[in-house]
């Protein structure tokens, strides 16, 4: 019976928190943020336990699975885009995760932190429910992990565009691929200012980079752990 | 008549993520069943033996809600307070520092292949108009 309260009740802020976000199309009002709060303070308030929240929440959690796996749609839809410059595609996006791969590794383990950090950190570049999963799969901690993820999102979509303006980047195409590899959705919302152009070669890079970045930080981990 | 259509299509999908956990089962690797799922249906869709239609509905529905469904693990940071310590200051800083970096070797690099690609396509397209240049005069 609880289960089925917790399933309601997370349904029911999560939509509140999109319609908020419809009227309100504010960075920090995006439901992923807002509907955490709002959840993380209930149960603290009502001091239920997580373990028992996820009674009710594991069953919202189970579609994650197809739905990751539905993302080869749009990924599909896009192909035409990838053999226009696919070695400049192919080429930023390995790049994009090496970069990111070793300057975590490299400063982290420089402050010496504990090794599970470290693998909670790796994914943090890749589209949310992907790093998720790839987090636990390589001993991470998935929600930790989720937090990184949302921070990579807000550093790309705040400073990316700085960046792009004082290194003087105007091609679309890297503009696309850098922000969709190393800053998935919410960087790329930012790419919308720019243009089409930007938009779909940053949605485009996001789903390969998460497809890519999925296969690599297992190899990486397999190397350096 | 549209709901059944999407449900039929939801199963659809966990097919091939129910093959994606069997192959991660079946061989230990360490990758997320859903991106071995989202790897083959890709191949099959490129292969035509699963047509765009039979998914495209169920997928954008899945696609729409996907925030909710990460929902619940992420409230799970619920049990990690540690985050707003030292260490996990640390973290966040690194976090913000690597993602700056990627982009900055990402878009400057990328800049560098975008322009050496463009001069070969180019080069190759007056190679081969070129070709059917001398094809005339033959």
């Amino acid at each position: 019976m609880k289960a089925v309260i917790y399933i309601i009740s997370t349904v029911l802020v999560y939509i509140l928190m999109y319609q908020l976000h419809k009227r309100y199309p504010y960075a920090f009002l995006l439901p992923i943020l807002t509907t955490t709060i709002v959840l993380v303070a209930a149960l603290l308030l009502f001091e239920i336990p997580f373990s028992e929240y996820m009674e009710g929440g594991k069953y919202i959690q189970h579609l994650l699975g197809p739905a990751v796996v539905a993302l080869a749609y749009p990924l599909y839809n896009q192909r035409h885009l990838i053999s226009k410059f696919k070695y400049t595609i192919l080429s930023g996006i390995f790049i994009a995760m090496i970069s990111g791969l070793l300057s975590v590794y490299f400063i982290l383990k420089a402050l010496k932190l504990e090794e599970r950090f470290i693998l909670t950190s790796l994914p943090k570049s890749l589209t949310t429910p992907i790093a998720m999963q790839v987090s636990e799969s390589i001993g991470g901690i998935p929600s930790l992990t989720a937090v990184f993820v949302m921070i990579a999102g807000f550093t790309g979509a705040l400073f990316g565009p700085i960046l792009y303006k004082m290194l003087k980047v105007n091609s679309p195409i890297s503009r696309g691929i850098s922000m969709g590899s190393a800053s998935h959705g919410v960087g790329i919302s930012k790419l919308k200012d720019y243009g089409e152009e930007d938009l779909s070669m940053g949605s485009l890079s996001m789903g390969l980079s998460a497809v890519i970045g999925a296969i690599l930080c297992p190899i990486f981990v397999f190397f350096f752990f | 008549m549209r709901i059944i259509r999407i449900i039929a299509q939801i199963l659809l999908l966990y097919i091939f993520y129910y093959m994606g956990v069997f192959i991660v089962e079946l061989t230990g690797l360490p990758l997320p069943s859903s991106i071995i799922g989202l790897v083959l249906l890709a191949v099959c869709l490129k292969m035509k033996l699963v047509k765009v239609e039979y998914i495209r509905e169920g997928a954008g529905f899945l696609i729409a809600f996907m925030t909710l469904f990460f929902i619940p693990p992420i409230v799970g940071i619920i049990d990690y307070p540690q985050l707003l310590s030292g260490n996990g200051m640390i973290l966040m800083g690194t976090v913000v520092a690597s993602t700056l970096f990627a982009i900055l070797c990402t878009s400057k690099l990328s800049e560098l292949i975008e322009k050496k690609e463009m001069a070969i396509k180019e080069k190759k397209e007056r190679e081969d108009e070129g070709s059917e240049g001398s094809h005339l005069h033959n």
